[in-house]
C-alpha cells in the first residue's frame, strides 16, 4: 500500500531509489506471504446464502465455495455486531474486550449508556467566561473496547493492513495501520443518526427519531406561487454553553440557517445551508453539501460536516429530508481515521462519503417519513460509496498486505424488509408487519442485496492475485423478529422489579423504579443485571444470595412459553461469569438473555422501560433480528483453502490473520487458526 | 477596473509559470522573496531610515528603563506610557510604505491565486452555475436563459428564486475551455469553465462590485448591467506542501515575503 503523494515526487523519489538500489525497488512481501483480502459482510445468514447458492443465483459464492471451503461460523454471545466484531478484532470474548452489548448502564444511576465508551466519571468542573462555558480537566472521549486489535499486531510485524468501515472502532485509538472506523461513528449531532424533515404538512408520528420542522412557504415575489422556505438545520451541541455532563435539548445545538428556493415552473429547488448550497429535483437525492457550524464566534472554531437532501416533494406541498449531518471526510473535525491522514488519502479518491456508523436511513423507515422504496434508494447510494471504497482498497493491495473491507448491504436490509417475505423460509407465515399492498414490491430485496454482494464479490476474486488468502465471513446470521418480548415488564410480574407507588409501568429514566425493593433489571438487547449490593448504587442483592437467584430467574425465563402458540420465548440463559473469561468480565451482565428465533427484546424494555404488556406482536418495520441465542443466528465463513475442520467461530478468524504471517497469538487471545 | 485586470494580467501571464503550471512552487517561493525584497526596497526609499532608527531606540531605552526602575511603579508606568506613544510614531513612520507597497503586493497576490488556487473541473462531474440578479434592476430571473456549450450538458431544470438568483446544475461531457453564454434581458454575458487538462490558469468568477480586481482571470462586469455575479463552483488545487485554496495563498505570500524582509534587510542595510 502506498501513501499518496503528487506525481513527480513519485517519479523523482522513484528515480532515486531505482538508482541507489537497483531492483531493491520493489515492496517487500512479509515473510514471502501473497497476503490477506477479508470481507466482511454484516449479517449474511448460511441459511439464506446456502438457498440462494444452490438455486444458482449466488454464481460467485457459489465458485469460492466450490473451489475453496464454506462453513457456519459461530458468533458471539449475545450475537450483536458490536459484540461479534469485537470478538474477530481482538481475537477474545467479551470477558477480554469489555463490549458485551450495544448498551451497558451506569451503575451509578441505572441509566442505559452506549458501550461503545466508559461510563462517564467525575464530571469536569467549568470556568464562565463572557457568557461561555470553559470545561475545565476532563479527558478526550476513549474507544471502550479493550485488547489489542489484529491490525496492531500485524502492523508492529511489518505487515501493511488496511481496514474499512470496522465497527467499534470509534472514537478511533491510535494505530500504526490504515484504520477507517465504521458502526458506531457519531453525527454531528453526537448520536447515531439524526435526520430533519422539512414539511409544511402535518406529520402523524407520535416520538419520531429525527426532527421534524414545520416551515410555511412563503410567496416573497408576490407572484401568487409560494416559493420560499427558511428554517434551521440543528448542528452538534453548543458546547460553550452547556455545562459539563449536560445533556442537550432540542435548543442547545448550533444551527445553520437553511433557505428553501422553489423553482415556480419546475419540480426543482435550491436548498442553501450555511455557506453551501445544492440544487434537487424532486424524487431526488442531492450531492453531499458541507456545513459549518461556528463554536466560537467569528469563525474561530469551526466544525464541519455533510449533509444531503431528498426532495421528496416540492410542490403543492413541501416535504424535504435532510440526512443526519455527518463528520465531513473532507475536514473531519474528529479523528475518524488512524491515522488522522489516512481520511484525506481516502477523499481524495473516493470523494465525499458517508461517515456515519450507520448510515442507511432506517429511522425515516421506521418513522414512516420513508417508505421502502425511497429506503431502498438510499441503501443504493451505500452502495456506491462502498463499491467506490472497495476499489480504492483493491488498487492498494499488494503482495504481502493485508486489507478488510466491511458491507452493510445485508443487515440493515434484513432487519427492515424482512417483513416482506421470509428469505430464510420463504413459505413461512406472514410477519406481523407484513403489509400485502407494499410486499408484492419488495418481496425480492433481502435476495437482491445477497445478489448485489455477490457481485462484490465476484469484483474482488477477478482483481485480486490468485494466491492472495481470501476470507469471507459475516459476524452473525438473521431470524425474523415477529414477537417482542417486554423483560422488564416480565421481572416486574414475576416480582423481580417493583416500581414506585404501586404504578405499573415507568421508566429507570425518569426514576420510576424502586431500587430499595428491586432485585433484577434489564438493560440493552440481552442484558440482564442483579441489583447487586456494593456494586449497583441502590444495591441490595448479597453476594450471598446472587447464586440462588440468577438459577432462580433463568429457570423460569427458560420455561417461559409464548401463549400464543406455546412457543419457548428463551432457548438458553447464560451467565455472564461462566461464558466470560478475562480482566473486564466483572463488568458483563449477570445474565445474558438468549432468545429463541421469533423473539427478542422490545426497545422500549432495552432502554429500560417498564410496559403493560409483555408479549406482542412486532408491528414495527424492524421485522427482522439476530439478537438472540448464538445457536439460531451462526454467520458464514468462506476461504479460498480447503479447511480441514470446521466448527470455527470469530475469534479462529483473528488467529488465522497472526498465524499466516507466523505470529504468535497474544495473551488472552482464545481462536485457534482455521489453516 | 478592467484596464487595470487586462495589464496586470498580461503581464502576470508572461512572467508567471515559466515551467509550466504544473510546477506551482516554483512561482510560490520565488514571487513572495521577490515580493518581499521589493518591500525592502520600497520601505528603504519611502519611510525616514533616521526617524525610524530613532524611534526604534527610544522604545529599547524605554524598555529598559522598566527593566532598571521595576520597584518604582511612578517610572514604570511613564516609561509603559512612552513606549505606547513612540510605537504610535514607529507606525506612523510605516504607514508611507505600507500605502505604496499597497496595490502591487496585492496585485501580486490576486494574479497567484488566479493561477494557482483552482484547477480544472473533472469531466463528468456536476457544478452549479450561479447568476445573481441587482435588486435594482428591471429584470426578472425569468428574462434570463442560457445557451449551454458543446461538452456541457444540463444535469436538471433551472431554478429561478425570489430574490434574483439563478441556478443552472451543469455537467461537464467533454474537456476543454467551454464558454456559456447567458441571455439576460437583451443583453448576453459569457462565462468560462475549464473541464479537463492540464493545470492552468482558469476562470473563477465574474463580479461587478470592486471585488473583480481580486478575481482578474475573467472580465468584470460592466457596472450598468443589471447582472451582479456569474460563478460556478470550483475547486481548489491541492498544492501539497503549501496550504491551498484562496487563503492559504494569500497567508503563505504573505507570510514568506515577511520572512525574506526579515532575513535579508541587513544584507540591504534596511532599518525595519
Amino acid at each position: 500500500m502506498r501513501t499518496t503523494l503528487p506525481p513527480n515526487l513519485w517519479k523523482t523519489t522513484a528515480l532515486v531509489c531505482a538508482t541507489l538500489f537497483g531492483g531493491a525497488l520493489s515492496h517487500a512481501e512479509p515473510a514471502g506471504k501473497p497476503g490477506v483480502f477479508i470481507m466482511g459482510v454484516d449479517g449474511m445468514d448460511p441459511v439464506i446464502l446456502s438457498r440462494l447458492v444452490d438455486e444458482g443465483k449466488m454464481p460467485n459464492f457459489a465458485k469460492l465455495a466450490r473451489e475453496g471451503s464454506y462453513q457456519e461460523l459461530g458468533t458471539s454471545n449475545p450475537p450483536q455486531s458490536p459484540v461479534a466484531w469485537s470478538n474477530f478484532v481482538t481475537g477474545m470474548n467479551p470477558g477480554g474486550h469489555g463490549i458485551f452489548d450495544f448498551l451497558h448502564r451506569d451503575t451509578s444511576n441505572y441509566h442505559p449508556i452506549s458501550s461503545a465508551t466508559p461510563a462517564p466519571g467525575e464530571e469536569a468542573s467549568a470556568l464562565h467566561l463572557f457568557g461561555y462555558v470553559i470545561p475545565l480537566g476532563g479527558s478526550d472521549p476513549k474507544n471502550n473496547r479493550g485488547g489489542t486489535p489484529w491490525w496492531d499486531v500485524l502492523a508492529e510485524n511489518e505487515v501493511d493492513v488496511e481496514v474499512f468501515r470496522i465497527p467499534g472502532n470509534f472514537p478511533t485509538p491510535e494505530s500504526k495501520a490504515k484504520v477507517l472506523d465504521g458502526m458506531g461513528t457519531i453525527d454531528l449531532r453526537g448520536g447515531f443518526g439524526t435526520y430533519t424533515f422539512y414539511t409544511d404538512t402535518l406529520v402523524e408520528k407520535k416520538h419520531p427519531k429525527g426532527d421534524i420542522e414545520y416551515v410555511s412557504v412563503q410567496d416573497l415575489d408576490l407572484d401568487g406561487i409560494p416559493e420560499t422556505a427558511t428554517s434551521v438545520l440543528r448542528g452538534p451541541p453548543d458546547q460553550f454553553h452547556l455545562e459539563p455532563g449536560q445533556i442537550p435539548s432540542s435548543s442547545d445545538y448550533l444551527t445553520a440557517r437553511l433557505t428553501v428556493h422553489i423553482d415556480a415552473d419546475s419540480d426543482t429547488a435550491v436548498v442553501e445551508v450555511g455557506d453551501g448550497r445544492t440544487l434537487i429535483e424532486r424524487g431526488k437525492w442531492s450531492d453531499w453539501v458541507e456545513v459549518s457550524f461556528d463554536l466560537l464566534p467569528m469563525g474561530m472554531m469551526p466544525v464541519t460536516g455533510s449533509v444531503r437532501f431528498y426532495a421528496q416533494q416540492l410542490r403543492p406541498k413541501l416535504k424535504l429530508y435532510a440526512s443526519p449531518v455527518n463528520i465531513s471526510p473532507a475536514s473531519p473535525f474528529m479523528p475518524i481515521t488512524s491515522p488522522d491522514e489516512f481520511v484525506e488519502e481516502i477523499f481524495s479518491s473516493v470523494g465525499f462519503f458517508y461517515t456515519q456508523g450507520m448510515p442507511e436511513e432506517q429511522e425515516a423507515l421506521k418513522d414512516g417519513v420513508f417508505d421502502d422504496g425511497e429506503y431502498i434508494e438510499q441503501v443504493a447510494l451505500i452502495q456506491e460509496d462502498t463499491g467506490r471504497m472497495i476499489d480504492f482498497a483493491l488498487d492498494r493491495f499488494e503482495p504481502g498486505d493485508t486489507t478488510f473491507v466491511y458491507l452493510s448491504d445485508i443487515d440493515l436490509q434484513c432487519h427492515m424488509l424482512w417483513r416482506h417475505g421470509d428469505p430464510k423460509h420463504p413459505g413461512a407465515p406472514n410477519h406481523p408487519a407484513f403489509d400485502p399492498a407494499t410486499a408484492p414490491a419488495h418481496a425480492h430485496d433481502i435476495e437482491n442485496f445477497y445478489r448485489d454482494v455477490d457481485a462484490t464479490l465476484g469484483k474482488i476474486r477477478k482483481r485480486l492475485p490468485a494466491d492472495t488468502l481470501l476470507i469471507v465471513m459475516s459476524d452473525h446470521g438473521f431470524q425474523p423478529y415477529t414477537r417482542k418480548f417486554h423483560l422488564n415488564a416480565w421481572l416486574r410480574d414475576a416480582g423481580y422489579l417493583v416500581i414506585n407507588d404501586g404504578k405499573k409501568t415507568g421508566h429507570i429514566l425518569t426514576g420510576d423504579v424502586d431500587w430499595s425493593k428491586t432485585r433484577a433489571y434489564g438493560v440493552g438487547f440481552n442484558g440482564l443485571y442483579l441489583n447487586l449490593a456494593g456494586r449497583e448504587s441502590e444495591g441490595i442483592v448479597s453476594a450471598a444470595e446472587a447464586g440462588a437467584l440468577l438459577a432462580e430467574i433463568s429457570a423460569k425465563l427458560e420455561a417461559l412459553k409464548d401463549p400464543q402458540g406455546g412457543k419457548s420465548v428463551v432457548l438458553e440463559m447464560y451467565r455472564g461469569s461462566e461464558i466470560y473469561s478475562g480482566p473486564r468480565t466483572p463488568e458483563a451482565p449477570d445474565l445474558v438473555v438468549g432468545y429463541n428465533e421469533g423473539y427478542g427484546c422490545s426497545d422500549e424494555s432495552t432502554l429500560g422501560e417498564i410496559t403493560e404488556e409483555i408479549l406482542e406482536d412486532n408491528t414495527s418495520r424492524w421485522s427482522g433480528n439476530h439478537l438472540m441465542s448464538p445457536d439460531v443466528v451462526p454467520g458464514i465463513l468462506l476461504v479460498n483453502r480447503k479447511l480441514s475442520s470446521d466448527g470455527h467461530d470469530l475469534t479462529d478468524v483473528t488467529a488465522t490473520l497472526l498465524s499466516y504471517y507466523g505470529i504468535r497469538p497474544l495473551p488472552g487471545m482464545t481462536g485457534d487458526s482455521i489453516l | 477596473m478592467q484596464t487595470y485586470n487586462n495589464i496586470t494580467s498580461a503581464l502576470f501571464d508572461f512572467l508567471l509559470a515559466p515551467f509550466g503550471h504544473e510546477i506551482a512552487l516554483f512561482d510560490l517561493i520565488v514571487w513572495p522573496v521577490i515580493m518581499g525584497v521589493g518591500a525592502l526596497q520600497v520601505y528603504k526609499y519611502t519611510s525616514n531610515q533616521k526617524a525610524i532608527a530613532r524611534v526604534k531606540r527610544q522604545i529599547s531605552m524605554h524598555l529598559l528603563e522598566i527593566r532598571l526602575f521595576r520597584d518604582d511603579i511612578a517610572q514604570v508606568l511613564t516609561s509603559t506610557f512612552k513606549i505606547i506613544a513612540k510605537n504610535t510614531v514607529y507606525i506612523g513612520h510605516n504607514l508611507t510604505p505600507m500605502a505604496v507597497m499597497l496595490i502591487p503586493m496585492v496585485t501580486l497576490m490576486v494574479q497567484l491565486v488566479a493561477h494557482y488556487a483552482y484547477e480544472p473541473a473533472q469531466p463528468g462531474s456536476v457544478e452549479l452555475l450561479h447568476l445573481k440578479l441587482d435588486p435594482n434592476a428591471s429584470i426578472s430571473p425569468r428574462d434570463v436563459s442560457l445557451e449551454v456549450p458543446d461538452g456541457v450538458s444540463l444535469d436538471a431544470p433551472v431554478v429561478r428564486t425570489a430574490d434574483g438568483q439563478v441556478f443552472w446544475r451543469v455537467r461537464a461531457d467533454q474537456p476543454g475551455d467551454h464558454v456559456f453564454r447567458i441571455r439576460v434581458g437583451d443583453e448576453t454575458y459569457e462565462k468560462g469553465w475549464a473541464v479537463g487538462g492540464d493545470v492552468r490558469k482558469i476562470p473563477i468568477k465574474r463580479l461587478r462590485s470592486w471585488e473583480a480586481l481580486l478575481y482578474p482571470g475573467e472580465a468584470a462586469i460592466p457596472r450598468d448591467a443589471p447582472v451582479l455575479s456569474l460563478e460556478l463552483d470550483m475547486h481548489t488545487r491541492p498544492l501539497r506542501f503549501i496550504p491551498d485554496g484562496e487563503l492559504g495563498i494569500l497567508i503563505w505570500a504573505m507570510v514568506l515575503s515577511m520572512l525574506a524582509g526579515f532575513a535579508l534587510k541587513d544584507f540591504f542595510g534596511v532599518t525595519l
